[in-house]
């Protein structure tokens, strides 16, 4: 019974769509077509966007999972264990000193004095770059 | 101009090429795509690039995916105008002015706007030259997303099924089927694929032929973050050139002038020293046009636009006083008059004359009129210098010093109608500075060179240390040793024999020493590995999914037909040597637009009606 409900439900679509395509259509296409994961306007204020990535991932969460299924959140990296190099942030070279003022790291003092010299938006942007602005209070 | 390769200071210096695509053609489906069954479409869909082509049986499979386009689509210039419609990959030409508008049906690397993936796939079947009536009529064979949300595919599979009405689909990893096209094809092989694209890198354990998906692993990093790194690394350095610094621009950079470093701390410790960094820093030449510097650089337009506003305020000039010399002669002549009638004794005339005047006494008529005179004599003695130096600026080409001594005169006609020409004013500093002759023209080069340098490394660097950027996921390599701990001594060693690596991300030089040294340093000592590379890691998808394709043309183990979608829901899928784990979870059918004129549709929206289903 469930199939033939479900049967029902895609010939109706098939049948009860209006059709809302592009200027030429083309041949090898059903011109009534709806997708059924974008309301659009007909479908009323529930149902405008598609969804991003992380409302599949949200709503694919609540779904009934074993504790050794696959899926695509279960499979990201874990974060990593061993503690991060320290790299310039102008040069990329191996960074042994930071700024006590802007938070740069540098590698020799010639990057130190080009690093005092920067305009304060690029100093943002450098940190910006490896995630390090500090949220302001 | 680029000389590269040549010793001294203009070595490596490269333009860039900022190729445009060409528009494709719509093709005409050959004589093998109609055979006696359908032929099937084999669609490799990537975040990247879309590869669609026809998998012909018969001798000659076809060399390459006939249809390569960059998986994005922008409206019209200009706002969403209804004509022209949106347009798709090649045809849109160069990306860079429509950066803004361009959109993609990928979010990450799943397709998640089925709206726009609708428009790839049009664009896919018109180019191939599909042409069967109201229906696809060819199986296709799609890629997707390692471990695909059920959301997705039931989506995807919609759209196939529904709007298209092909007969059957059979979904595969694109990793997978690169891995079918490299090895030979009656083994069955066990082996630890790392596939890096654009998105996104996956590491795959394979055992015996089978995906082991519960130990796969996904570093959400890839050719768009190093194109995003580059890009904003190069911003930074060169804040004046924040707009010509494209991402198409850095794709170019990272397609062809980037290397992985086999030791990355040691590479760094190489470029510290500056004469490796003159041998090895690839200078970027960006267009520029010497039209658009300022008033620096003087050239002989510049002169001569100089000498013409010159001219024409001198002969303004010369009008003007010429005019007050009319005037004062006027009233010199009437205050002569003035002075007449004084010596002439007619002193009522004379007094009558200074009242009109506004004067009171005939000594300060007299002062006057010596004051007027002087002035006359001054103004006649200009307007004959003023000649005499428009005849030498006339003569005279050469924009030397000797101008400006003429010119020093004349200045000071400038400075009292400097409010009259406000060009000319700003420019009046600028005449009395030494003009220069023609500046040199690889200094005006130089400026709009982009260096990169240790950015080479930089870029692709950050799949193996994810920190650079700030991302907390571990690189390939501790991800590598994570997995590989999860096996026994034995299965380990098994993966290890066979590393393959795929994927468009994984093209830099050096990337397999690379690999081979991790595992160098992860592996017991004297344990054996072997890595491959795939033979074309950007294209061998497309190629290993038409092998597939034709190998299992009639196996119906492995496509989905349309009943079993309408059976099943959408979000079914049959296993196979190349495709993801199928974990039997119905998903409620979404509430299309109708949902309100039919009643069994009520309980598709909430997951409660899940529960109920899957009974």
């Amino acid at each position: 019974m469930e199939a033939m409900s479900e049967n029902k439900m895609v010939t109706s679509d098939f049948s009860t769509g209006p059709m809302e395509k592009a200027a030429k259509p083309l041949p090898f296409k059903d011109p009534n077509f709806v997708h059924s994961g974008h309301g659009g306007a007909v479908a009323g204020k529930k149902n405008r966007t598609w969804k991003n990535l992380k409302q599949i991932l949200a709503s694919e969460r609540a779904l009934p999972w074993q504790l050794n299924d696959p899926n695509y959140f279960s499979i990201d990296a874990p974060p990593s264990f061993k503690p991060a190099k320290k790299y310039s942030d102008v040069s990329g070279l191996l960074a042994n000193y930071t700024d006590p003022q802007s938070k740069l790291r540098f590698s020799t003092i010639e990057e130190f004095s080009y690093i005092r010299r920067l305009p304060s938006d690029v100093v943002t942007g450098y940190l910006a770059l490896r995630k390090a602005t500090s949220i302001v209070p | 101009m680029a000389a590269a390769g040549a010793a001294g200071a203009v070595a490596n210096v490269f333009p860039f090429r900022d190729a445009r695509a060409a528009p494709d053609p719509v093709l005409e489906a050959g004589p093998g795509a109609h055979g006696p069954l359908p032929v099937p479409l084999v669609l490799d869909n990537g975040s990247f690039q879309a590869r669609a082509g026809w998998a012909c049986p018969g001798p000659d499979p076809g060399p390459e995916p006939r249809l390569q386009f960059r998986a994005v689509c922008a409206r019209g210039r200009g706002g969403a105008r209804g004509g022209a419609g949106p347009q798709v990959g090649n045809a849109l030409g160069s990306l860079e002015p429509l950066r803004w508008m361009l959109r993609s049906p990928f979010d990450r690397n799943v397709p998640v706007n089925l709206e726009l993936q609708e428009l790839l796939l049009d664009y896919s079947f018109q180019h191939l030259g599909v042409s069967s009536q109201g229906c696809v009529d060819h199986p296709i064979v799609l890629t997707e997303a390692v471990c695909n949300p059920l959301y997705s595919r039931q989506m995807m599979s919609e759209l196939l099924f529904e709007c298209y009405g092909i007969p059957k689909v059979a979904y595969g990893i694109d990793s997978l089927f690169s891995f079918y096209h490299n090895k030979p094809k009656n083994l069955i092989s066990s082996g630890l694929i790392i596939s890096s694209g654009y998105q996104c890198t996956h590491i795959l354990p394979i055992l015996e032929g089978r995906l082991d998906a519960k130990n796969c692993k996904r570093i959400n990093l890839g050719g768009s973050q190093a194109a995003g790194y580059l890009q904003r690394l190069l911003q930074l350095k060169y804040p004046g050139h924040l707009a010509a610094i494209t991402l198409s621009r850095m794709e170019e950079i990272l397609h062809e002038h980037s290397y992985v470093a086999e030791d990355y701390v040691e590479e760094l410790q190489k470029w510290r020293c500056p004469d490796y960094y003159e041998n090895n820093v690839h200078k970027m030449q960006l267009p520029f046009s010497s039209k658009l510097l300022g008033s620096t650089l003087s050239s002989e337009e510049k002169q001569e636009r100089r000498q013409q506003q010159l001219r024409r305020l001198q002969e303004l000039n010369a009008r003007r006083r010429e005019e007050k010399l009319q005037l004062d002669q006027e009233r010199l002549d009437r205050l002569l008059y003035v002075q007449e009638l004084l010596e002439d004794g007619q002193m009522d005339q004379f007094h009558k004359a200074l009242v009109e005047l506004n004067m009171d006494s005939p000594e300060e008529l007299q002062s006057y009129i010596q004051k007027l005179s002087s002035a006359v004599e001054q103004a006649k003695q200009k307007i004959l210098q003023a000649e005499v130096t428009l005849e030498v600026d006339v003569v005279d080409s050469k924009p030397e010093t000797p101008d400006l001594e003429q010119l020093e005169p004349s200045l000071e006609d400038v400075e009292s109608i400097n409010d009259f020409e406000p060009l000319f004013s700003e420019e009046t500093p600028e005449v009395e500075k030494p003009v220069t002759t023609v500046q040199p023209v690889f200094n005006l080069a130089a400026y709009h060179q982009l260096f990169v340098g240790t950015e080479r490394i930089r870029a692709p660097e950050i799949i193996f240390q994810p920190s650079l950027i700030g991302e907390e996921q571990a690189g390939i390599a501790e991800t590598l040793q994570y997995i590989l701990d999860r096996y026994s001594k034995d299965v380990q060693d098994l993966l290890v024999q066979n590393v393959f690596l795929t994927g468009g991300n994984m093209m830099y030089p050096g990337m397999k020493s690379r690999i081979e040294k991790e595992l160098l340093e992860m592996r017991p000592f004297q344990s054996a590995f072997k890595v491959q590379l795939a033979s074309n890691p950007v294209l061998d998808a497309w190629y290993g999914a038409r092998d597939w394709a034709l190998d299992h043309l009639d196996n119906d183990e492995v496509w989905i037909t349309r009943k079993e979608y309408e059976e099943k829901g959408g979000e079914y899928l049959k296993e196979h040597c190349a495709s993801n784990i199928y974990v039997p979870i119905r998903l409620p059918k979404q509430a299309s637009r109708f949902s309100d004129t039919q009643a069994p549709s009520k309980g598709s929206g909430a997951s409660g009606g899940s529960a109920g289903e899957q009974a």
